[in-house]
């Protein structure tokens, strides 16, 4: 059970806090709700290119890393298709440095020409070293696009292409921040051995007078139904040849989305799970496969994907895949395989939820959703899982039409 | 009215609990550590084996590594995944130059269920032939992957020159994969394995009974023999580049030969290598970075061996700037060994590492690590009241007495691929 208290203050930060008796530390988590998903066809890459910018100065404070190094602590980010999270760690006497810093670039930032210019290399390097310069780098960049026809997720976070990170302007990033940058838009998490009462002080006194903003309205072009089966092979100077199947699956917000989390567990979270044990184990088509969800808010991806043994082709396996999908929809799994599944879901909850970061990053996430103590019940939501319903969601989504297929051919396959 | 201009009031950390694992013994030579204080259910285990890739012909360890749970006679590697999945373990196997560990993660109520299953499964397996051939295989393809990336070929080159002829310097070749045979991998998982067990480490609300339990099932491996290591390992100096056709990105590697924790100047250094490349703000992060824009990251570390260890620089920069990285690392390095760093630099890097390491020391399961990682050297936990001494204590002059005794641009050895 982690235990919380929600307040709210006159501008409309929704603010959490949580109380660890144990730690010296202190975590100020910072969720904004906004991503990739809320930039427009011909400026992508810009949620994430303005993360890196909160770090170059706000509008009373030069330096964002410095005063808060000078405390103890550290900070970093990170921005996904749905939401950007920005967190402090710190020695938990020094908690006020971190509320100072992250008020003060909530309030505004200082806006150089100088951090614009630096942050767009920074940005293209790091788009380089990991999608341009990795083997398999850009396959997010080729199976996004053929998933989605209409939704943003069909771009990645780091952006459609490096040219829209080199044409971003001052005026645009200035435009991104007063929109999707206010308390209206965030929710704040302070986390540590310290009293209600305090943290409600301190939280008052550094963002109490950030001026309110108004929550954006989010209207996404919502993605049609899928009708036919899509598929799309790319050559790349890899040497072993790659495939990824991605189905479509429900929202964040619905049940099926946790069966549909399952369901991925059952055919390849692990050494015992079906896709595994029948392609690599027993048919020795592949010589890694792997099954998982991508996570997003709105309706998702469950990808299947791996590598092909040599001398094996794309056509044996997807023979041999097709198969092994139709045994999840024409038989219900067992008991003995779901208790399977929904142990190694617990044990690594327990893990999760040891650190003090991952608890105050989940708790914004699940205000987000809809309400904080979704970190506590989530797991009823796994327990009325039955072997039928698993069965359900195989035959919805685990079908031609509701599937995008990636293959990455080798062409120096020596 | 509200002053955003000044830093609130920072207090100073003023004291930091570093709590002791118990200590058993298992053999003359084998202890398990047992870190009992975790608030939850979790539970890891760590077994300890003398079976680093320095040992044996070279790729084998690294093999047996990979087929700890690949059957028995009577158990076939899905079943004994399918064992440890039923229990809700997690399972990995890892190795580095010295060791090889394997870690079980699962809950307090199923670590003996699982530890029995994989003690079975060590203690009785079989090399089955196509276990073994389908690791090499992978093994294989995955070899071929890493070769695409600059990354790995600067730290292949860079591990070669670095350790220069001693068995710390070998590097795998494909062809090496041709050269494993179920003899010489049953030879050396029984010399490093069967009778390798060096160390077992829990942690957890584990009683005492289940603490027996632990040492009676892994007992039986305890090394006998202690390995002797390396010791007077003298990098290459000097530069190298490794083409890669196509690649849009060059990895640069920079480093020497250095020292570990048991050497007098090793607590001092790593407050250099803090200052000179191992936080956000450090003068390599701001320079090649922050003020460039030449690069995503560029990071400094120590690292260390049980005689010796290794100071090294690393980063991945666009393919038209590698040049230019290089000469402001070589003006960074030069630079601290001529200008003092200012008191305000050095009071930040001070309470930033002193934040660190309340955080190292935060949590049954870090206090572990930051114990394990002194006792190979025969230190105990007061090793980090001295680190906080030498932190309080470091003046400017210190530091750049040490830039010019251990960051001289001539002693590196220098490796770029790209």
């Amino acid at each position: 059970m982690i235990t919380f208290e929600r307040f709210k203050l006159d501008n409309g930060l929704t603010v959490l806090f949580h109380k660890d008796p144990t730690t010296p530390l202190a975590v100020v988590n910072t969720l904004y709700d906004v991503g990739a998903r809320d930039e427009v066809d011909q400026k992508t890459g810009f949620a994430h290119l303005f993360e890196h910018l909160m770090f170059g100065g706000s509008v009373n404070i030069p330096d964002f890393d410095a005063p808060l190094q000078m405390a103890g602590g550290e900070s970093n980010a990170f921005t996904s298709n749905d939401i950007t999270n920005y967190y402090d760690v710190l020695p938990a006497n020094n908690l006020e440095t971190a509320l100072w810093l992250e008020s003060d670039r909530m309030l505004s930032l200082a806006f150089t020409p100088k951090s614009l210019e630096v942050q767009r290399n920074v940005v293209i390097e790091e788009f380089k070293q990991r999608y341009l310069n990795q083997p398999y780098g850009d396959v997010w960049l080729e199976l996004r696009p053929l998933a989605y026809e209409k939704h943003p997720y069909k771009w990645a976070t780091i952006g459609k292409e490096i040219k829209h990170i080199e044409d971003a302007t001052m005026d645009d990033v200035k435009a991104f921040f007063h929109k999707h940058y206010n308390p209206s838009n965030a929710i704040l998490c302070v986390a540590g051995n310290f009293e209600l009462d305090y943290v409600k002080e301190v939280v008052e006194k550094w963002y109490g007078e950030i001026p309110a903003g108004i929550k954006p309205a989010r209207i996404l072009e919502s993605e049609p139904e899928q009708t036919e089966f899509r598929e799309k092979i790319i050559e790349r100077p890899v040497p072993t040849d790659a495939f990824y199947y991605a189905f479509k699956m429900p929202e964040r917000r619905s049940e099926g989305y946790y069966m549909a989390d399952v369901l991925s567990d059952a055919l390849g979270r692990d050494k015992s799970s079906r896709l595994y044990i029948s392609l690599k184990k027993e048919q020795k088509l592949v010589s890694e496969i792997g099954a998982y969800i991508s996570g997003a808010m709105d309706q998702g991806l469950l990808i299947i994907s791996g590598k092909l043994n040599d001398g094996i082709s794309f056509e044996d396996l997807d023979k041999a895949l097709w198969k092994e999908l139709d045994k999840v929809q024409t038989h219900p799994i067992s008991q003995d395989e779901l208790d399977r599944l929904m142990i190694k879901i617990r044990t690594s909850k327990e893990f999760q939820e040891q650190g003090l970061l991952n608890r105050a990053m989940n708790l914004c996430v699940f205000e987000l959703l809809g309400d904080a103590d979704g970190i506590n019940t989530e797991h009823e939501i796994y327990h009325a899982i039955q072997p039928s319903h698993l069965q359900e969601t195989a035959l919805h989504i685990l079908k031609p039409t509701n599937c995008s297929l990636l293959k990455v051919k080798a062409s120096n396959n020596a | 009215m509200l002053n955003r201009k000044e830093t609130p009031a920072i207090l100073p950390i003023e004291k930091i609990n570093f709590v002791k694992p118990q200590v058993f013994d298992i053999s003359t030579s084998t202890k398990l550590f047992f870190m009992k204080e975790v608030p939850n259910e979790t539970t890891r285990l760590d077994l300890y084996f003398d079976a680093g890739t320095i040992k044996g012909d070279i790729g084998i360890a690294s093999f047996v590594n990979g087929l700890l749970l690949s059957g028995t006679k009577e158990k076939s590697s899905i079943q004994i995944n399918s064992e440890i999945d039923n229990l809700g373990g997690f399972f990995e196997s890892g190795i580095s130059n010295e060791n090889a560990v394997i870690t079980i993660y699962s809950l307090r109520e199923n670590i003996l269920p699982i530890l029995r299953v994989i003690k079975d499964a060590i203690q009785n397996l079989a090399f089955i032939e196509h276990e073994v051939e389908e690791l090499i295989a992978d093994r294989r393809q995955k070899f071929k992957q890493n070769m695409e990336k600059v990354s790995f070929l600067a730290q292949r080159a860079f591990q070669q020159r670095l350790f220069n002829d001693s068995i710390y310097g070998r590097i795998t070749n494909e062809a090496d994969f041709d050269t494993i045979t179920i003899p010489s991998l049953k030879k050396f998982f029984h010399e490093n394995y069967l009778n390798g067990l060096t160390k077992v480490v829990v942690v957890g609300n584990l009683n005492q009974d289940e603490i027996d339990e632990i040492i009676d099932l892994t007992g039986i491996w305890s090394s006998e023999v202690t390995t002797q290591f390396e010791n007077s390992i003298k990098n290459l100096r000097g530069g190298a580049h490794i083409l890669k056709d196509g690649a849009v990105q060059t990895a640069i590697r920079v480093g020497k030969i250095l020292f570990n924790k048991t050497h007098e100047d090793y607590n001092d250094f790593l407050i250099l290598n803090t200052i000179f490349g191992d936080y956000f703000g450090s003068r390599l992060m701001s320079n090649i970075r922050e003020d460039k824009g030449y690069t995503y990251g560029i990071g400094t570390m120590v690292a260390e061996l049980h005689e010796t260890g290794y100071f090294l620089i690393a980063t991945e920069v666009g393919k038209d700037v590698k040049d230019a990285t290089l000469k402001e690392i070589q003006f960074e390095m030069e630079r601290l060994q001529t200008e003092l760093v200012s008191e305000e630099e050095l009071l930040l890097v001070k309470n930033y590492m002193l934040g660190q390491l309340l955080k190292s020391a935060d949590g049954p399961y870090s206090m572990t690590d930051l114990y394990m990682s002194v006792e190979p050297y025969d230190l105990d936990l007061d090793f980090y009241n001295k680190s906080i001494e030498s932190i309080n204590q470091i003046t400017p002059e210190r530091i750049q007495e040490l830039a010019q005794k251990y960051l001289r641009w001539n002693d590196m050895t220098v490796v770029s691929a790209g």
